[in-house]
């Protein structure tokens, strides 16, 4: 296990990685991470799986909203940054899958804590998008 | 005789007095109102009439005896919506925590009965702590004997059901059998088993609003139709639904005077959907542009937001839509969505009521919790809904028709009996991308720049497919139309469909996965 600190679109975010070999597969994080990790396509710009540090770090504090991804995609773009104040039903973020360019919206008024995702990234249905205090 | 009167009366006071003023008091402190204030709201003023004022309960068990309950804590009757009969029966918290015993039952099942002779729609308003324990067995039996009177009335007669307070336990099943569920914010839970026994068995630690409030039933599962923040408001609107509705499965609705222009024609509905396939807007600006005054009264609003449904007026005759939303999950219809469109496709088709399908669908939602969570049988519940419907069916694809989704949405094949297109439609089996893949793989793997090659073929193949002609040549679509004309050309086939008749092969009754 490697930890690597990486910048993404101003972004800083702690990564560990972990080599997989053959018949040794002990995951430490949930199984749907390692599966989001796309493939090594020969496209120029490689997407990086990124996590805000572990799951368990995120502290989610009483009266936080977080917001998730409805359905597997590729976030098209980030329209908020961190500590913005957004209203309800403004959009946070768009998702494109299915065809189609999903706002994200805003569920209530509150303040941008957390923004666990960056333009490119690809997500899985339930991954954490945005927090919201 | 004057003594007789005086004497009558003074009981009738007592027992409308239920559980006494202070209990009244407190059951307002609640921000609550009693039976007789609700039903009162319901109906038309003056209209009500009590059936079995003086029922008492027969219980001699653990010093009940000696316990008085007014109307055995449930008051029951009928009167007039709008000057159409209405049976109605509310539960009396302040009778003994409205608790359901043997006496208070067969209230419930009397004018069940009734309504079901009557061909009248029932409103049942659930305050109640429960069974009476004390009843024991007798209890259980008069919650059964509901539940069956329920299911008999199903497809009958509209069943409606209030929650304004509690209901737990086996009394959430009389709602569940019913057409449609009101809760109220913050007063009414419904559970099967409550947060101490979920705390007991499984250690989860959950307040009676999180696990069965009206939040969680109209957002997370489906069980209520509609949420009020207020008693008031909430029965407000049960008096609407009921404009919607007929009184019975004879009947059709009732006919309202149409006050806007039925040859509107609606310029905003030309510009309203995007060039752009990937790009969302909202089918509700659609379906308001379409309807008689622009009012559209929507059904379980909050719950699987991918799929609307609910009523309009087109000539002031109900019209109960089904529409995919593309703002959520790209409009996919999923296992929520396909739960939700198949039980209003069928109270729509049980009463009499036209349907109309807005499609504009890219699919089914890919993922393994939908595939695990049974999409199968849950999105064939669409076709069988669809099919087994013999009311007027007219389809309106929108923008996109693609798949098995296409057919879930009530294509030609499914029964429609008149699908119309706007000029920018795409109907095929699948979208263009995922098409020009297969279709033309080996050209694309071969050319020299297979990204260009791609692009290419993806616009050959929605120039040549993925658009309204091909449907329309081969009859699958009636005719393309101009957007703007929708509302008359819709209001016409409505008009031209009326004397539908329609018989499905004679059965007990089909076999719809479930």
């Amino acid at each position: 296990m490697r930890k690597f600190i990486i910048k993404v679109n101003g972004n800083r975010y702690e990564v560990e990685v972990e080599e997989v070999t053959d018949g040794e597969t002990t995951p430490e994080r949930p199984a749907s991470t390692i599966e989001n990790k796309p493939a090594p396509e020969p496209s120029p710009k490689k997407v990086v799986e990124e996590k805000p540090k572990d799951e368990k770090e995120v502290v989610v504090s009483e009266g936080a909203e977080v917001v998730k991804a409805p359905m597997p995609g590729t976030i098209l773009s980030v329209n908020v940054k961190e500590g913005d104040r957004v209203t309800s039903g403004q959009i946070l973020v768009i998702l494109e899958a299915m065809k189609m360019e999903n706002e994200i919206l805003a569920p209530r008024d509150g303040i941008v804590t957390s923004i666990a995702v960056s333009k490119g990234a690809s997500v899985n249905t339930g991954d954490k998008l945005v927090i919201i205090e | 005789m004057k003594e007789k009167i005086e004497r009558l009366l003074d009981t009738k006071r007592k027992i409308e007095l239920g559980g006494g003023e202070k209990r009244i008091a407190k059951q307002h402190e609640r921000g609550k109102l009693t039976a007789r204030e609700r039903i009162n709201l319901l109906l038309d003023e003056g209209s009500f009439i009590e059936i079995d004022a003086f029922v008492k309960h027969r219980c001699t068990n653990f010093g009940m005896e000696s316990t008085q309950a007014p109307g055995d804590g449930v008051v029951t009757g009928y009167g007039t919506v709008d000057g159409r009969l209405v049976f109605v029966y509310a539960q009396d918290f302040t009778v003994l925590g409205g608790s359901l015993g043997e006496m208070h039952a067969n209230k419930i099942c009397k004018v069940q009965e009734m309504a079901i002779k009557m061909g009248a729609p029932i409103v049942g308003i659930n305050d109640s702590g429960g069974a009476r324990i004390q009843e024991g067995v007798d209890a259980l039996s008069g919650y059964g004997k509901i539940f069956y009177r329920n299911t008999m009335a199903s497809g009958v007669i509209p069943q409606i059901s209030a929650i304004m307070g509690p209901s737990a336990g086996g009394a959430v099943y009389s709602p569940a059998l019913t057409d449609f569920i009101f809760m109220v914010d913050r007063t009414s839970q419904m559970f099967i088993t409550g947060p101490q026994v979920i705390k007991a068995v499984t250690g989860e630690d959950v307040s009676q609003e999180e696990l069965g409030g009206a939040n969680t039933h109209n957002r997370v599962s489906g069980v209520a139709h509609f949420i009020d923040s207020s008693e008031e408001e909430s029965i407000k609107r049960i008096r609407t639904l009921l404009s919607f509705l007929p009184s019975n499965n004879l009947e059709t609705p009732p006919v309202y005077e149409c006050k806007d222009d039925i040859n509107r024609v609606e310029e905003r509905l030309n510009e309203l959907v995007p060039v752009n396939p990937n790009k969302p807007y909202d089918m509700k600006e659609i379906i308001k542009l379409i309807a008689d005054d622009g009012y559209f009264f929507e059904v379980q609003p909050y719950y699987a937001e991918n799929i609307i449904i609910g009523y309009i007026r087109l000539n002031g005759k109900t019209i109960g839509v089904v529409a995919n939303q593309p703002r959520v999950l790209a409009g996919c219809l999923d296992i929520n969505a396909s739960d939700k469109a198949a039980r209003f496709i069928r109270t729509c088709d049980a009463f009499n009521i036209p349907l109309l399908n807005l499609v504009d669908v890219p699919g089914f939602l890919p993922g393994t919790d939908q595939e695990y969570g049974g999409i199968i049988r849950h999105g064939a519940k669409m076709l069988y809904a669809y099919s087994e419907a013999t009311v007027p069916k007219v389809t309106l694809i929108v923008r996109k028709a693609y798949g098995g989704a296409y057919l879930a949405m009530c294509s030609k094949d499914l029964g429609a009996d008149q699908v119309f297109a706007w000029p920018n439609a795409e109907i095929a089996v699948m979208g263009p991308e995922g098409a020009a893949n297969i279709i033309f793989k080996r050209e694309i793997a071969e050319s020299d720049d297979p990204i260009a090659k791609r692009e290419e073929k993806i616009q050959e193949y929605r120039d040549a497919v993925a658009n309204p002609y091909v449907a329309a040549e081969r009859g699958f679509v009636d005719d393309v139309i101009v957007p703007s004309i929708t509302r008359p050309r819709l209001i016409s086939a409505f008009d031209m469909l009326e004397g539908k008749r329609e018989v499905n092969p004679s059965k007990k009754h089909g076999n719809m996965p479930l």
